[in-house]
C-alpha cells in the first residue's frame, strides 16, 4: 500500500510543482524516485519531527500543498501539539502519510505499533481522517485529497495487503461501503485488516448468521447516516478495528449510535486491541492471530456474544 | 527614519500597550515590554509589509515565536495601520480575538504562537519555501531566552545552518528571565554567542533598546555573502518602559489593577 500512495504522490508532484514531500529520515527504498525527480521539493528533515511538522505549517503557509511521511507514532505523537496548533488550528493543507497501521511493524516491537493514532487525532477539528482498506482504494484517496486543502490524515499499511477492490471501484469520500449486505448482524471495519473480517464473514455464514461488512475508510468526518440506517432493526453491531477498543472506529461508531438510536436492545461491540501492551512480537499475521484479530479469532468473538445468555 | 522618530513611535506604543492593558487579568506585561524597541525597528525600518493587504505576497515574513508578548506587536500593527486602535482596546476582553498569546487571526499577525518552540520550524519552513522559488522575501523569527529551553528550535537551529537559509534572522530578546526564575538559574544557556556560531549561524550581538546597534546589525546582515542563517542576541531590560516593572522578575506575571493602569498613564513620560 505504502508504495502505491506513494507512487501516485509522485504522480500528483508531476503535475503540480507547489507540491512539498517530507519526511523525517524514513522511506528508505520507497521514495527516493521524488527525491531524484522533485529534489527542490523533497525534503528530509532527518530524525526530528516535530521539526518535521513546523517546517510543514511553514510550508503551507507560503502557499504549498505539503505531504509528510513517516511512520504513524513517530508523525502523529512526536510532533502532536504541532499537529494541533500548527496545522490544524490554522486549518492548513498538510497531508500526514502515516505509515505502519496497526500492528505492520509487528516483529520491531511496541514503539513501532499504531494502536493509538486514531484516538488522539480524532478530537483535532478541521482534521479528516483516511483509512483505507487496500492499494486501490489508498490510491483513490490520494486522488481525491488532491483538491481537498485541509489538513489530512492518511493511515497507511504496509506492503503486500490483500486486494478488497476491483479496477471498477468507485470510491466517495465520506461515504461508507456496504462490502457484504446481511440481515441479523452488522460489522464495520476499517483499513487492511478487514481482509479477516471478510473471512469471518464467510465463516459466520456457515453458522447460519448473515452479517453485513461495512467499511468505513473516512473515520472523520464519519458517514453517520449509513451507520445509523444499517445498525437500525439489527440487535448486534460490531466493530472490528487494527487499533485499540479505546477511542477509535468503534468508540466513534458507539457514539453514534448511542445518540441516534432509540432500541435499548441493541449492543454495540467493539473488536481491537485491548488496554495492554502486547507482551510478544511477531509478524503482522502472527499477532492478529496472537490477539484474535485474525479471521478465526474475530470469528469467535463475534459468536461469544452472539451466544452469551 | 531617524533614532529620534523611532524612539517616539516606540513611546507612543508603550502608551497605547498601558492602555490596552485589562486591570487584574492580563499578564506578561514586562515581557511584551522588553521587546516593544526591537519590534518597531523591524516593522518601520526592515520588513515588507502592507497594512491595507495583509496577505500580500511580496511580503517579509514575522513570527513572534514568544507568543505571550503578543501585546507589543498588535500594538505595533495598530500604529503601522492594520486596524483602528478601537479594535486594539479589545485586547484580553471578553469576546475578542485579540488573545493574549498572539493569534494569526488578527490583521498583520502571521501565526499563532504560545506553546513555545514552535515559531522557529515554522519560520524555517518558511524561508526555505522563499529560497527554493528564488524569491526575496525574508523571514523573522523572534523568539524568548527561556523558549530556547525547548528542544525543537534545536532542530530547526541545526536544519537551518544545514541548508545555509540566508534568507532568516532570528532575534533573541534576551532579557534574562523566564517563568519560574533567572534564566541562569534554570537551565544557563551561555556562552549563546558560541553555541550559534558551532552550530553554523552568524551571530550579532546589540543592545535590543539602541536603534543605531539595530541599523548597524541589519545593515550588516543585508550585506553578508556568506550563505549563513542570521542570530541576533539583543540584550534587554524585562518590562522596559515601565518604571516599576523594569528589571524585575515579577513583571513576567504580575498584573495591574485599574488605579495602577491609571497613575501609570498619567505619569507615563513620552520623552522617555
Amino acid at each position: 500500500m505504502r508504495q502505491g500512495v506513494i507512487n501516485e504522490v509522485y504522480k500528483l508532484m508531476k503535475e503540480n510543482k507547489n507540491i512539498y514531500f517530507l519526511t523525517a529520515d524514513l522511506g528508505y527504498s520507497v521514495v527516493e524516485k521524488i527525491e531524484k525527480d522533485f529534489p527542490k521539493r523533497f525534503i528530509n528533515v532527518g530524525v526530528a519531527e516535530q521539526n518535521l511538522m513546523g517546517i510543514a505549517a511553514g510550508l503551507a503557509l507560503s502557499g504549498k500543498k505539503v505531504f509528510v511521511y513517516s511512520i504513524i507514532p513517530f508523525v502523529t505523537m512526536r510532533c502532536y501539539e504541532q499537529i494541533r496548533d500548527d496545522i490544524c488550528y490554522h486549518d492548513l493543507d498538510v497531508i500526514i502519510l502515516g505509515v505502519g497501521a496497526g500492528l505492520s511493524y509487528g516483529i520491531l516491537g511496541g514503539t513501532h505499533f499504531a494502536l493509538e493514532d486514531i484516538t488522539i487525532l480524532r478530537p483535532l477539528p478541521n482534521l479528516t481522517i483516511f483509512s483505507p482498506a487496500d492499494e486501490t482504494e489508498a490510491i483513490l484517496g490520494v486522488r481525491y485529497f488532491k483538491n481537498h486543502h485541509h489538513p489530512v490524515y492518511f493511515r497507511i499499511g504496509k506492503k503486500e495487503e490483500p486486494k478488497i477492490y476491483n479496477k471498477s471501484y468507485l470510491f466517495n469520500f465520506g461515504k461508507g461501503v456496504i462490502l457484504k449486505k446481511g440481515d441479523d448482524i452488522v460489522i464495520f471495519s476499517t483499513g487492511p485488516i478487514i481482509s479477516e473480517v471478510m473471512k469471518a464473514v464467510d465463516l459466520l455464514r456457515v453458522k447460519n448468521i448473515s452479517a453485513s461488512l461495512i467499511n468505513i475508510h473516512t473515520i472523520k468526518p464519519i458517514d453517520y447516516e449509513l451507520i445509523i440506517n444499517e445498525s437500525r432493526n439489527k440487535k448486534f453491531v460490531f466493530i472490528v478495528e487494527e487499533h485499540s477498543v479505546v477511542g477509535g472506529l468503534g468508540s466513534s461508531i458507539a457514539e453514534v449510535l448511542s445518540e441516534n438510536i432509540k432500541d435499548k436492545d441493541l449492543r454495540i461491540i467493539r473488536i481491537g486491541t485491548e488496554d495492554k501492551f502486547i507482551k510478544k512480537i511477531g509478524t503482522q499475521s502472527y499477532l492478529r492471530k496472537f490477539l484474535k484479530l485474525d479471521s478465526q479469532g474475530i470469528f469467535e468473538k463475534i459468536l461469544f456474544y452472539l451466544y452469551e445468555k | 527614519m531617524t533614532s529620534k522618530k523611532l524612539k517616539k513611535i516606540a513611546n507612543e506604543i508603550r502608551y497605547l500597550m498601558i492602555q490596552s492593558i485589562r486591570p487584574l487579568e492580563s499578564h506578561h506585561i514586562g515581557c511584551a515590554f522588553s521587546i516593544v524597541d526591537i519590534v518597531v525597528f523591524i516593522y518601520f525600518k526592515i520588513l515588507k509589509v502592507y497594512p491595507k493587504n495583509p496577505k500580500n505576497e511580496k511580503r517579509d515574513i514575522f513570527i513572534l515565536s514568544k507568543g505571550h508578548a503578543a501585546l507589543a506587536v498588535y500594538a505595533t500593527l495598530q500604529k503601522k495601520g492594520f486596524f483602528s486602535k478601537k479594535y486594539l482596546l479589545d485586547y484580553d476582553q471578553d469576546g475578542s480575538i485579540l488573545s493574549e498569546h498572539i493569534n494569526h487571526q488578527v490583521a498583520g499577525v502571521e501565526v499563532s504562537t504560545g506553546s513555545l518552540g514552535h515559531g522557529l520550524p515554522i519560520g524555517v519552513g518558511w524561508a526555505i519555501s522563499f529560497l527554493r522559488d528564488d524569491k526575496k522575501n525574508k523571514v523573522y523569527v523572534l523568539i524568548s531566552d527561556g523558549e530556547l529551553n525547548e528542544g525543537s528550535n534545536w532542530e530547526a537551529i541545526m536544519f537551518a545552518a544545514h541548508h545555509r537559509l540566508h534568507n532568516l534572522v532570528v532575534i533573541l530578546d534576551n532579557n534574562g528571565f523566564q517563568g519560574y526564575s533567572s534564566t541562569k538559574n534554570v537551565i544557563n544557556l551561555f556562552p549563546l554567542d558560541k553555541k550559534f556560531r558551532d552550530f553554523g549561524w552568524n551571530v550579532y550581538k546589540i543592545d535590543g533598546h539602541n536603534f543605531l546597534d539595530m541599523e548597524k546589525v541589519f545593515n550588516t546582515i543585508k550585506n553578508n555573502e556568506n550563505k549563513k542563517p542570521n542570530f541576533i542576541i539583543a540584550k534587554t531590560v524585562k518590562g522596559k518602559g515601565l518604571p516599576d516593572f523594569e528589571g524585575k522578575f515579577e513583571s513576567h506575571y504580575k498584573s495591574i489593577d485599574q488605579k495602577n493602569k491609571e497613575t501609570i498613564l498619567k505619569g507615563f513620560d513620552m520623552n522617555l
